[in-house]
Protein backbone atom coordinates (compact mmCIF):
# COMPACT_ATOMS: atom_id res chain seq x y z
CA UNK A 1 0.00 0.00 0.00
CA UNK A 2 2.67 2.32 1.19
CA UNK A 3 4.75 1.49 -1.87
CA UNK A 4 1.92 2.11 -4.34
CA UNK A 5 1.06 5.41 -2.71
CA UNK A 6 4.65 6.66 -2.70
CA UNK A 7 5.16 5.46 -6.27
CA UNK A 8 2.12 7.46 -7.25
CA UNK A 9 3.39 10.66 -5.60
CA UNK A 10 6.84 10.27 -7.14
CA UNK A 11 5.33 9.55 -10.54
CA UNK A 12 3.18 12.68 -10.25
CA UNK A 13 6.31 14.66 -9.48
CA UNK A 14 8.08 13.31 -12.58
CA UNK A 15 5.09 14.11 -14.76
CA UNK A 16 4.98 17.66 -13.37
CA UNK A 17 8.56 18.03 -14.54
CA UNK A 18 7.57 16.95 -18.05
CA UNK A 19 4.79 19.49 -18.16
CA UNK A 20 7.30 22.15 -17.16
CA UNK A 21 9.77 21.18 -19.88
CA UNK A 22 7.48 21.04 -22.90
CA UNK A 23 10.40 21.38 -25.31
CA UNK A 24 11.63 17.91 -24.34
CA UNK A 25 8.25 16.34 -25.08
CA UNK A 26 7.95 18.22 -28.36
CA UNK A 27 11.26 16.72 -29.50
CA UNK A 28 10.11 13.29 -28.36
CA UNK A 29 7.01 13.48 -30.52
CA UNK A 30 8.51 15.38 -33.45
CA UNK A 31 11.25 12.90 -34.29
CA UNK A 32 9.11 9.75 -34.62
CA UNK A 33 6.35 11.69 -36.42
CA UNK A 34 8.90 13.09 -38.84
CA UNK A 35 10.39 9.67 -39.67
CA UNK A 36 6.91 8.20 -39.86
CA UNK A 37 5.84 10.77 -42.48
CA UNK A 38 9.09 10.67 -44.43
CA UNK A 39 9.32 6.87 -44.54
CA UNK A 40 5.71 6.46 -45.63
CA UNK A 41 6.15 9.25 -48.18
CA UNK A 42 9.31 7.73 -49.62
CA UNK A 43 8.56 4.01 -49.65
CA UNK A 44 4.78 3.85 -49.27
CA UNK A 45 4.06 3.86 -53.01
CA UNK A 46 6.51 1.09 -53.90
CA UNK A 47 6.09 -1.10 -50.80
CA UNK A 48 3.26 -3.11 -52.38
CA UNK A 49 5.26 -3.92 -55.49
CA UNK A 50 8.54 -4.36 -53.61
CA UNK A 51 7.48 -6.64 -50.77
CA UNK A 52 3.73 -6.97 -50.85
CA UNK A 53 2.76 -4.47 -48.15
CA UNK A 54 -0.13 -2.46 -49.51
CA UNK A 55 -0.98 -0.46 -46.40
CA UNK A 56 2.52 0.83 -45.61
CA UNK A 57 1.12 3.60 -43.39
CA UNK A 58 -0.33 0.98 -41.04
CA UNK A 59 2.76 -1.17 -41.44
CA UNK A 60 4.95 1.72 -40.32
CA UNK A 61 2.77 3.02 -37.46
CA UNK A 62 4.14 0.65 -34.77
CA UNK A 63 7.69 1.66 -35.74
CA UNK A 64 6.80 5.27 -34.94
CA UNK A 65 5.21 4.09 -31.70
CA UNK A 66 8.32 2.20 -30.60
CA UNK A 67 10.58 5.09 -31.57
CA UNK A 68 8.45 7.48 -29.51
CA UNK A 69 8.41 5.07 -26.57
CA UNK A 70 12.20 4.79 -26.69
CA UNK A 71 12.53 8.59 -26.69
CA UNK A 72 10.16 8.95 -23.74
CA UNK A 73 11.94 6.16 -21.87
CA UNK A 74 15.17 8.12 -21.75
CA UNK A 75 13.81 10.55 -19.17
CA UNK A 76 13.84 8.44 -16.02
CA UNK A 77 17.56 7.77 -16.13
CA UNK A 78 18.46 11.30 -17.13
CA UNK A 79 16.27 12.90 -14.47
CA UNK A 80 17.69 10.54 -11.86
CA UNK A 81 21.23 11.64 -12.65
CA UNK A 82 20.08 15.22 -12.10
CA UNK A 83 18.61 14.23 -8.73
CA UNK A 84 21.85 12.49 -7.83
CA UNK A 85 23.98 15.47 -8.87
CA UNK A 86 21.82 17.96 -6.99
CA UNK A 87 21.76 15.83 -3.85
CA UNK A 88 17.98 15.51 -4.04
CA UNK A 89 18.32 11.76 -4.48
CA UNK A 90 19.98 11.59 -1.04
CA UNK A 91 17.08 13.55 0.37
CA UNK A 92 14.67 11.00 -1.07
CA UNK A 93 16.80 8.13 0.25
CA UNK A 94 16.55 9.69 3.71
CA UNK A 95 12.78 9.41 3.72
CA UNK A 96 11.21 6.13 4.85
CA UNK A 97 9.76 5.61 1.37
CA UNK A 98 10.42 2.12 -0.04
CA UNK A 99 13.54 2.15 -2.23
CA UNK A 100 11.57 0.49 -4.98
CA UNK A 101 9.16 3.43 -5.13
CA UNK A 102 12.00 5.81 -5.92
CA UNK A 103 12.69 3.77 -9.04
CA UNK A 104 9.14 2.81 -9.97
CA UNK A 105 7.91 6.39 -9.63
CA UNK A 106 10.29 7.50 -12.36
CA UNK A 107 9.79 4.43 -14.55
CA UNK A 108 6.02 4.58 -14.42
CA UNK A 109 6.13 8.27 -15.32
CA UNK A 110 8.04 7.26 -18.44
CA UNK A 111 5.39 4.63 -19.12
CA UNK A 112 2.64 7.24 -18.87
CA UNK A 113 4.53 9.59 -21.17
CA UNK A 114 5.14 6.76 -23.62
CA UNK A 115 1.40 6.10 -23.67
CA UNK A 116 0.68 9.77 -24.24
CA UNK A 117 3.02 9.94 -27.23
CA UNK A 118 1.61 6.65 -28.57
CA UNK A 119 -1.89 8.06 -28.39
CA UNK A 120 -0.81 11.03 -30.52
CA UNK A 121 0.76 8.74 -33.12
CA UNK A 122 -2.32 6.52 -33.24
CA UNK A 123 -4.53 9.56 -33.72
CA UNK A 124 -2.29 10.88 -36.50
CA UNK A 125 -2.07 7.46 -38.20
CA UNK A 126 -5.81 6.80 -37.99
CA UNK A 127 -6.54 10.27 -39.31
CA UNK A 128 -4.23 9.57 -42.25
CA UNK A 129 -6.14 6.37 -42.98
CA UNK A 130 -4.12 3.56 -41.42
CA UNK A 131 -7.21 1.80 -40.13
CA UNK A 132 -7.26 -0.51 -37.10
CA UNK A 133 -8.22 -4.07 -37.90
CA UNK A 134 -8.64 -5.07 -34.25
CA UNK A 135 -10.97 -2.13 -33.59
CA UNK A 136 -10.90 0.36 -30.69
CA UNK A 137 -9.88 -2.31 -28.20
CA UNK A 138 -6.87 -3.06 -30.39
CA UNK A 139 -5.78 0.57 -30.02
CA UNK A 140 -6.12 0.25 -26.24
CA UNK A 141 -3.96 -2.88 -26.27
CA UNK A 142 -1.30 -1.04 -28.31
CA UNK A 143 -1.34 1.74 -25.70
CA UNK A 144 -0.89 -0.76 -22.88
CA UNK A 145 1.93 -2.56 -24.70
CA UNK A 146 3.61 0.80 -25.33
CA UNK A 147 3.36 1.66 -21.65
CA UNK A 148 4.79 -1.67 -20.56
CA UNK A 149 7.59 -1.49 -23.11
CA UNK A 150 8.29 2.10 -21.98
CA UNK A 151 8.69 0.95 -18.38
CA UNK A 152 10.92 -1.98 -19.33
CA UNK A 153 13.04 0.13 -21.64
CA UNK A 154 13.34 3.04 -19.25
CA UNK A 155 14.85 0.70 -16.66
CA UNK A 156 18.01 0.43 -18.80
CA UNK A 157 18.71 4.15 -18.48
CA UNK A 158 17.75 3.99 -14.80
CA UNK A 159 20.21 1.17 -14.11
CA UNK A 160 22.99 3.10 -15.82
CA UNK A 161 22.03 6.29 -13.98
CA UNK A 162 22.08 4.63 -10.58
CA UNK A 163 25.34 2.88 -11.30
CA UNK A 164 27.26 5.81 -12.82
CA UNK A 165 25.39 8.98 -11.81
CA UNK A 166 26.42 10.25 -15.23
CA UNK A 167 23.89 11.93 -17.54
CA UNK A 168 25.98 11.09 -20.62
CA UNK A 169 25.99 7.42 -19.75
CA UNK A 170 22.26 7.41 -19.01
CA UNK A 171 21.56 9.03 -22.36
CA UNK A 172 23.67 6.42 -24.08
CA UNK A 173 21.19 3.94 -22.59
CA UNK A 174 18.47 4.67 -25.06
CA UNK A 175 20.85 4.84 -28.00
CA UNK A 176 21.06 1.07 -27.55
CA UNK A 177 17.52 0.97 -28.84
CA UNK A 178 18.27 2.22 -32.31
CA UNK A 179 20.27 -0.75 -33.53
CA UNK A 180 17.63 -3.00 -31.95
CA UNK A 181 14.89 -1.17 -33.84
CA UNK A 182 16.63 -1.65 -37.19
CA UNK A 183 17.50 -5.28 -36.49
CA UNK A 184 13.79 -5.97 -36.77
CA UNK A 185 11.29 -5.95 -39.65
CA UNK A 186 10.88 -2.18 -39.18
CA UNK A 187 10.81 -1.18 -42.84
CA UNK A 188 10.08 -4.44 -44.62
CA UNK A 189 8.84 -7.93 -43.75
CA UNK A 190 11.47 -10.29 -42.40
CA UNK A 191 10.97 -12.65 -45.33
CA UNK A 192 12.74 -10.31 -47.75
CA UNK A 193 15.80 -9.81 -45.48
CA UNK A 194 19.27 -11.19 -46.14
CA UNK A 195 19.90 -14.34 -44.15
CA UNK A 196 22.08 -12.82 -41.44
CA UNK A 197 19.66 -9.95 -40.84
CA UNK A 198 16.70 -12.31 -40.76
CA UNK A 199 18.50 -14.33 -38.10
CA UNK A 200 19.22 -11.26 -35.96
CA UNK A 201 15.64 -10.07 -36.36
CA UNK A 202 14.38 -13.47 -35.22
CA UNK A 203 16.29 -13.34 -31.95
CA UNK A 204 15.53 -9.65 -31.34
CA UNK A 205 12.69 -9.19 -28.81
CA UNK A 206 11.74 -5.88 -30.44
CA UNK A 207 10.68 -7.87 -33.53
CA UNK A 208 7.89 -9.56 -31.58
CA UNK A 209 6.67 -6.36 -29.95
CA UNK A 210 6.58 -4.73 -33.36
CA UNK A 211 4.79 -7.66 -34.98
CA UNK A 212 2.29 -7.88 -32.14
CA UNK A 213 1.28 -4.25 -32.60
CA UNK A 214 1.37 -4.51 -36.38
CA UNK A 215 -0.92 -7.51 -36.38
CA UNK A 216 -3.54 -5.60 -34.39
CA UNK A 217 -3.49 -2.76 -36.90
CA UNK A 218 -3.28 -4.72 -40.17
CA UNK A 219 -4.89 -8.08 -39.52
CA UNK A 220 -6.83 -8.00 -36.25
CA UNK A 221 -6.60 -10.26 -33.21
CA UNK A 222 -4.08 -13.08 -33.00
CA UNK A 223 -3.36 -14.83 -29.74
CA UNK A 224 0.03 -16.00 -30.97
CA UNK A 225 1.43 -12.66 -31.99
CA UNK A 226 0.00 -10.96 -28.91
CA UNK A 227 1.58 -13.59 -26.67
CA UNK A 228 4.88 -13.09 -28.49
CA UNK A 229 4.76 -9.34 -27.85
CA UNK A 230 3.83 -9.78 -24.20
CA UNK A 231 6.48 -12.41 -23.59
CA UNK A 232 9.15 -10.21 -25.18
CA UNK A 233 8.18 -7.22 -23.07
CA UNK A 234 8.00 -9.22 -19.85
CA UNK A 235 11.31 -10.92 -20.60
CA UNK A 236 13.02 -7.64 -21.43
CA UNK A 237 11.45 -6.02 -18.35
CA UNK A 238 12.58 -8.82 -16.06
CA UNK A 239 16.12 -8.37 -17.34
CA UNK A 240 16.23 -4.54 -17.16
CA UNK A 241 14.45 -4.33 -13.80
CA UNK A 242 16.90 -6.82 -12.34
CA UNK A 243 19.73 -4.61 -13.54
CA UNK A 244 18.03 -1.55 -12.03
CA UNK A 245 17.41 -3.19 -8.68
CA UNK A 246 20.98 -4.40 -8.40
CA UNK A 247 22.22 -0.91 -9.30
CA UNK A 248 19.91 0.55 -6.64
CA UNK A 249 21.19 -1.89 -4.06
CA UNK A 250 24.74 -0.99 -5.03
CA UNK A 251 24.05 2.74 -4.64
CA UNK A 252 22.33 2.47 -1.29
CA UNK A 253 24.67 0.01 0.42
CA UNK B 1 18.04 13.04 30.38
CA UNK B 2 17.87 10.57 27.49
CA UNK B 3 20.56 10.31 24.88
CA UNK B 4 19.52 11.47 21.42
CA UNK B 5 22.69 10.56 19.54
CA UNK B 6 25.32 8.07 20.59
CA UNK B 7 28.48 6.99 18.79
CA UNK B 8 31.07 4.50 19.97
CA UNK B 9 34.35 4.08 18.15
CA UNK B 10 32.75 5.15 14.88
CA UNK B 11 35.09 4.65 11.92
CA UNK B 12 34.76 5.16 8.18
CA UNK B 13 37.57 4.33 5.79
CA UNK B 14 37.34 4.96 2.07
CA UNK B 15 39.85 2.87 0.22
CA UNK B 16 42.30 1.29 2.66
CA UNK B 17 44.28 4.42 3.38
CA UNK B 18 41.72 7.22 3.60
CA UNK B 19 40.57 7.45 7.19
CA UNK B 20 37.73 9.93 6.82
CA UNK B 21 36.47 9.24 10.34
CA UNK B 22 38.94 7.60 12.61
CA UNK B 23 37.20 6.49 15.78
CA UNK B 24 34.87 9.00 17.37
CA UNK B 25 32.70 8.79 20.48
CA UNK B 26 29.70 11.01 21.05
CA UNK B 27 26.90 11.18 23.58
CA UNK B 28 24.45 13.96 22.87
CA UNK B 29 21.49 14.44 25.22
CA UNK B 30 18.00 15.25 24.01
CA UNK B 31 17.20 18.92 23.56
CA UNK B 32 20.74 20.03 22.90
CA UNK B 33 22.16 22.02 20.01
CA UNK B 34 25.37 20.14 19.36
CA UNK B 35 27.98 21.77 17.17
CA UNK B 36 30.44 19.75 15.13
CA UNK B 37 33.22 22.14 14.21
CA UNK B 38 36.11 21.50 11.89
CA UNK B 39 37.76 22.51 8.64
CA UNK B 40 36.85 21.07 5.24
CA UNK B 41 37.83 17.45 4.96
CA UNK B 42 37.95 16.85 8.70
CA UNK B 43 35.27 14.14 8.55
CA UNK B 44 32.18 16.12 9.56
CA UNK B 45 30.06 15.23 6.56
CA UNK B 46 31.10 11.59 6.65
CA UNK B 47 30.04 11.44 10.29
CA UNK B 48 26.67 12.98 9.47
CA UNK B 49 26.16 10.54 6.60
CA UNK B 50 26.80 7.62 8.93
CA UNK B 51 24.52 8.95 11.67
CA UNK B 52 21.75 9.56 9.14
CA UNK B 53 21.97 6.03 7.63
CA UNK B 54 23.36 7.15 4.27
CA UNK B 55 26.75 5.53 4.85
CA UNK B 56 27.57 2.27 6.54
CA UNK B 57 30.32 2.60 9.17
CA UNK B 58 33.51 0.61 8.64
CA UNK B 59 33.66 -0.08 12.36
CA UNK B 60 32.05 1.01 15.61
CA UNK B 61 28.39 1.69 16.16
CA UNK B 62 25.95 4.55 16.47
CA UNK B 63 22.46 5.02 17.81
CA UNK B 64 20.03 7.77 17.03
CA UNK B 65 16.88 8.04 19.15
CA UNK B 66 17.93 4.78 20.77
CA UNK B 67 17.95 2.94 17.41
CA UNK B 68 20.94 1.39 15.67
CA UNK B 69 21.75 3.33 12.49
CA UNK B 70 22.64 0.19 10.54
CA UNK B 71 20.26 -2.49 11.79
CA UNK B 72 17.29 -0.16 12.33
CA UNK B 73 18.02 2.30 9.53
CA UNK B 74 14.40 2.53 8.41
CA UNK B 75 13.15 3.44 11.88
CA UNK B 76 15.97 5.95 12.34
CA UNK B 77 14.98 7.69 9.09
CA UNK B 78 11.43 8.15 10.33
CA UNK B 79 12.64 9.95 13.44
CA UNK B 80 15.24 12.30 12.02
CA UNK B 81 15.19 15.36 9.82
CA UNK B 82 18.21 16.02 7.64
CA UNK B 83 19.40 18.98 5.60
CA UNK B 84 22.59 18.02 3.83
CA UNK B 85 25.31 20.34 2.63
CA UNK B 86 24.44 22.11 -0.64
CA UNK B 87 20.67 21.97 -0.20
CA UNK B 88 19.57 19.04 -2.31
CA UNK B 89 16.45 20.28 -4.01
CA UNK B 90 14.55 19.82 -7.23
CA UNK B 91 14.63 22.97 -9.36
CA UNK B 92 11.53 22.19 -11.38
CA UNK B 93 9.13 21.99 -8.44
CA UNK B 94 7.81 24.89 -6.42
CA UNK B 95 8.72 25.22 -2.76
CA UNK B 96 5.25 24.15 -1.71
CA UNK B 97 5.25 21.10 -4.00
CA UNK B 98 8.60 19.98 -2.68
CA UNK B 99 7.42 20.19 0.93
CA UNK B 100 4.16 18.40 0.22
CA UNK B 101 5.93 15.57 -1.60
CA UNK B 102 8.34 15.32 1.32
CA UNK B 103 5.37 15.10 3.69
CA UNK B 104 3.67 12.39 1.61
CA UNK B 105 6.83 10.30 1.60
CA UNK B 106 6.70 10.40 5.40
CA UNK B 107 3.13 9.18 5.32
CA UNK B 108 1.23 12.46 5.80
CA UNK B 109 -2.12 12.55 4.01
CA UNK B 110 -3.11 15.34 1.59
CA UNK B 111 -4.59 17.51 4.28
CA UNK B 112 -1.79 17.10 6.82
CA UNK B 113 0.89 17.69 4.20
CA UNK B 114 -0.86 20.80 2.97
CA UNK B 115 -1.25 22.30 6.43
CA UNK B 116 2.26 21.45 7.57
CA UNK B 117 3.78 22.88 4.38
CA UNK B 118 1.90 26.14 4.80
CA UNK B 119 2.99 26.39 8.43
CA UNK B 120 6.66 25.75 7.66
CA UNK B 121 6.73 28.09 4.67
CA UNK B 122 5.66 30.81 7.05
CA UNK B 123 8.16 29.75 9.67
CA UNK B 124 11.08 30.05 7.24
CA UNK B 125 9.69 33.22 5.64
CA UNK B 126 9.07 31.67 2.25
CA UNK B 127 5.30 32.06 2.10
CA UNK B 128 5.42 34.75 -0.61
CA UNK B 129 7.64 32.57 -2.82
CA UNK B 130 5.97 29.24 -2.07
CA UNK B 131 4.43 28.82 -5.51
CA UNK B 132 7.44 29.84 -7.56
CA UNK B 133 9.81 27.29 -9.09
CA UNK B 134 12.80 26.59 -6.84
CA UNK B 135 15.04 27.37 -9.82
CA UNK B 136 14.56 31.08 -9.07
CA UNK B 137 15.38 30.89 -5.35
CA UNK B 138 18.53 32.47 -3.90
CA UNK B 139 21.07 30.40 -1.97
CA UNK B 140 19.61 31.53 1.35
CA UNK B 141 16.05 30.73 0.29
CA UNK B 142 17.10 27.24 -0.80
CA UNK B 143 18.73 26.58 2.56
CA UNK B 144 15.63 27.75 4.37
CA UNK B 145 13.45 25.55 2.19
CA UNK B 146 15.77 22.62 2.82
CA UNK B 147 15.47 23.25 6.55
CA UNK B 148 11.68 23.32 6.23
CA UNK B 149 11.78 20.04 4.27
CA UNK B 150 13.80 18.48 7.07
CA UNK B 151 11.06 19.50 9.52
CA UNK B 152 8.00 18.31 7.55
CA UNK B 153 7.40 15.20 9.63
CA UNK B 154 8.09 16.96 12.95
CA UNK B 155 11.27 15.08 13.79
CA UNK B 156 12.70 15.54 17.25
CA UNK B 157 16.30 15.12 16.06
CA UNK B 158 17.56 17.22 13.16
CA UNK B 159 20.92 17.02 11.39
CA UNK B 160 22.12 20.12 9.56
CA UNK B 161 25.31 19.75 7.55
CA UNK B 162 26.93 23.17 7.18
CA UNK B 163 23.56 24.93 7.00
CA UNK B 164 25.04 28.39 6.49
CA UNK B 165 28.16 27.80 4.40
CA UNK B 166 28.25 30.33 1.59
CA UNK B 167 25.37 32.40 2.94
CA UNK B 168 25.40 36.13 3.53
CA UNK B 169 25.29 37.33 7.16
CA UNK B 170 21.58 38.14 7.08
CA UNK B 171 20.56 34.73 5.78
CA UNK B 172 22.89 33.15 8.30
CA UNK B 173 21.23 35.02 11.16
CA UNK B 174 17.83 33.89 9.87
CA UNK B 175 18.87 30.22 9.99
CA UNK B 176 20.32 30.64 13.48
CA UNK B 177 17.12 32.27 14.69
CA UNK B 178 15.01 29.40 13.33
CA UNK B 179 17.24 26.74 14.83
CA UNK B 180 17.14 28.39 18.24
CA UNK B 181 13.39 28.88 18.08
CA UNK B 182 12.76 25.23 17.22
CA UNK B 183 15.13 24.12 19.91
CA UNK B 184 13.39 26.18 22.58
CA UNK B 185 9.76 25.87 21.49
CA UNK B 186 9.64 22.34 20.14
CA UNK B 187 12.57 20.82 22.05
CA UNK B 188 14.22 19.69 18.82
CA UNK B 189 17.73 18.28 19.24
CA UNK B 190 20.10 19.66 16.61
CA UNK B 191 23.32 18.15 15.33
CA UNK B 192 24.93 20.87 13.31
CA UNK B 193 28.22 20.81 11.48
CA UNK B 194 30.02 24.01 10.69
CA UNK B 195 33.36 25.39 9.69
CA UNK B 196 32.48 28.76 11.23
CA UNK B 197 33.67 29.30 14.77
CA UNK B 198 31.23 32.10 15.31
CA UNK B 199 28.37 29.81 14.44
CA UNK B 200 29.56 27.11 16.83
CA UNK B 201 30.18 29.68 19.53
CA UNK B 202 26.83 31.41 19.27
CA UNK B 203 24.57 28.49 18.56
CA UNK B 204 25.93 25.34 20.15
CA UNK B 205 25.26 24.29 23.74
CA UNK B 206 28.11 21.87 23.40
CA UNK B 207 30.55 21.15 20.65
CA UNK B 208 33.17 18.79 19.37
CA UNK B 209 36.12 19.99 17.35
CA UNK B 210 37.14 17.67 14.54
CA UNK B 211 40.49 17.41 12.81
CA UNK B 212 41.62 14.65 10.45
CA UNK B 213 38.78 12.35 11.40
CA UNK B 214 39.22 12.64 15.14
CA UNK B 215 37.64 14.72 17.88
CA UNK B 216 40.41 16.87 19.29
CA UNK B 217 38.34 18.72 21.91
CA UNK B 218 34.83 18.54 23.28
CA UNK B 219 32.80 20.61 25.74
CA UNK B 220 30.72 23.78 25.96
CA UNK B 221 32.24 26.73 24.12
CA UNK B 222 32.93 28.42 27.46
CA UNK B 223 34.61 25.31 28.88
CA UNK B 224 36.79 24.90 25.83
CA UNK B 225 37.91 28.49 25.91
CA UNK B 226 38.43 28.44 29.68
CA UNK B 227 40.52 25.29 29.33
CA UNK B 228 43.09 27.30 27.50
CA UNK B 229 43.50 29.15 30.79
CA UNK B 230 45.50 31.99 29.34
CA UNK B 231 45.17 35.06 27.22
CA UNK B 232 46.42 35.10 23.68
CA UNK B 233 49.03 37.60 22.56
CA UNK B 234 49.69 37.61 18.84
CA UNK B 235 52.95 39.19 17.70
CA UNK B 236 53.29 39.82 13.99
CA UNK B 237 56.85 39.65 12.68
CA UNK B 238 56.87 40.18 8.95
CA UNK B 239 60.60 40.49 8.35
CA UNK B 240 61.79 36.94 8.40
CA UNK B 241 61.58 33.36 9.46
CA UNK B 242 64.83 33.61 11.42
CA UNK B 243 63.45 36.41 13.59
CA UNK B 244 60.29 34.46 14.27
CA UNK B 245 62.27 31.40 15.33
CA UNK B 246 64.35 33.57 17.64
CA UNK B 247 61.24 35.21 19.04
CA UNK B 248 59.65 31.84 19.78
CA UNK B 249 62.74 30.77 21.74
CA UNK B 250 62.94 33.99 23.68
CA UNK B 251 59.25 34.10 24.52
CA UNK B 252 59.18 30.50 25.73
CA UNK B 253 61.39 31.55 28.59
CA UNK B 254 59.00 34.25 29.82
CA UNK B 255 57.16 33.88 33.11
CA UNK B 256 53.54 32.72 32.80
CA UNK B 257 53.89 31.40 29.27
CA UNK B 258 51.98 28.21 28.59
CA UNK B 259 52.77 27.76 24.96
CA UNK B 260 54.27 29.62 21.98
CA UNK B 261 53.48 28.77 18.39
CA UNK B 262 54.65 30.18 15.09
CA UNK B 263 51.76 30.43 12.63
CA UNK B 264 52.35 32.10 9.26
CA UNK B 265 53.75 35.55 10.05
CA UNK B 266 52.53 35.47 13.63
CA UNK B 267 54.00 34.23 16.83
CA UNK B 268 51.13 33.28 19.10
CA UNK B 269 51.82 33.38 22.83
CA UNK B 270 49.45 31.73 25.32
CA UNK B 271 50.23 33.60 28.50
CA UNK B 272 48.56 34.27 31.83
CA UNK B 273 47.55 37.83 32.56
CA UNK B 274 48.17 38.99 29.01
CA UNK B 275 47.55 42.64 29.80
CA UNK B 276 50.64 42.88 31.97
CA UNK B 277 52.70 40.51 29.85
CA UNK B 278 52.41 42.54 26.70
CA UNK B 279 54.92 45.15 27.83
CA UNK B 280 57.43 42.49 28.81
CA UNK B 281 57.03 40.77 25.46
CA UNK B 282 57.71 43.93 23.49
CA UNK B 283 60.66 44.85 25.66
CA UNK B 284 62.22 41.44 25.34
CA UNK B 285 61.90 41.38 21.55
CA UNK B 286 63.18 44.91 21.24
CA UNK B 287 66.30 44.09 23.27
CA UNK B 288 66.94 41.17 20.93
CA UNK B 289 66.48 43.46 17.91
CA UNK B 290 63.49 41.53 16.58
CA UNK B 291 61.36 43.93 14.58
CA UNK B 292 57.74 43.70 15.67
CA UNK B 293 55.08 44.84 13.20
CA UNK B 294 51.96 44.36 15.23
CA UNK B 295 50.89 43.14 18.65
CA UNK B 296 47.40 42.21 19.73
CA UNK B 297 45.85 40.82 22.88
CA UNK B 298 42.71 38.72 22.99
CA UNK B 299 40.76 36.37 25.16
CA UNK B 300 40.84 32.91 23.70
CA UNK B 301 38.39 32.06 20.90
CA UNK B 302 37.39 28.67 19.56
CA UNK B 303 39.96 29.22 16.85
CA UNK B 304 42.59 29.42 19.57
CA UNK B 305 41.28 26.15 20.95
CA UNK B 306 41.64 24.63 17.51
CA UNK B 307 45.04 26.22 16.97
CA UNK B 308 46.25 24.99 20.33
CA UNK B 309 45.19 21.43 19.52
CA UNK B 310 46.25 21.22 15.91
CA UNK B 311 48.80 23.92 15.13
CA UNK B 312 46.75 25.65 12.46
CA UNK B 313 43.70 27.88 12.16
CA UNK B 314 40.31 26.49 11.26
CA UNK B 315 39.27 29.09 8.79
CA UNK B 316 42.54 29.46 6.90
CA UNK B 317 42.15 25.81 5.98
CA UNK B 318 38.52 26.28 5.16
CA UNK B 319 39.35 29.06 2.77
CA UNK B 320 42.08 27.24 0.90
Amino acid sequence: MHMLRDTYYLMARSLRESVRQPAVELTNIFIPMFFFAVTVGAIGNVAGRAFGVTNFLAFQMPVAVLQAVAGAAGSAGLATTTDIERGYFDKLLLTPTPRLSLVLGRLSADAVRAMGLTLLILIAGLAAGSGMAAGPLGAVVILVLAGMFGLAYSAIGMAIALRTGSPQAAQAGFLIFFPLLFLSPAFAPKEVFAGWLEFLATINPVTYILQGMRHLILDGWSAGSLAGALASIVGLGAFTLTLTLSALRWRTS
Amino acid sequence: MTTAILAEGLVKHFAPDIRAVDGIDLSIPEGQIFGFLGPNGSGKTTTVRMLTTLLRPTAGRAEVAGLDVVRQAGQVRRRIGVALQEAGLDDLQTGRELLRLQGHLYGLDQDQAKRRATHLLELVDLAPDADRAIKGYSGGMKRRLDLAAALMHEPKIVFLDEPTTGLDPISREAIWREVRQLNVEEKVTFFLTTQYMEEADRLADELAIMNHGRIVAQGTPAQLKAAIGTDVVTVRIERGEADRVRAVDLLRALDGVEQVRSVDEDVVVYIRDGRRAIARIILLLDEASVQVDEVSLAHPTLDDVFLRKTGHHIETEARS
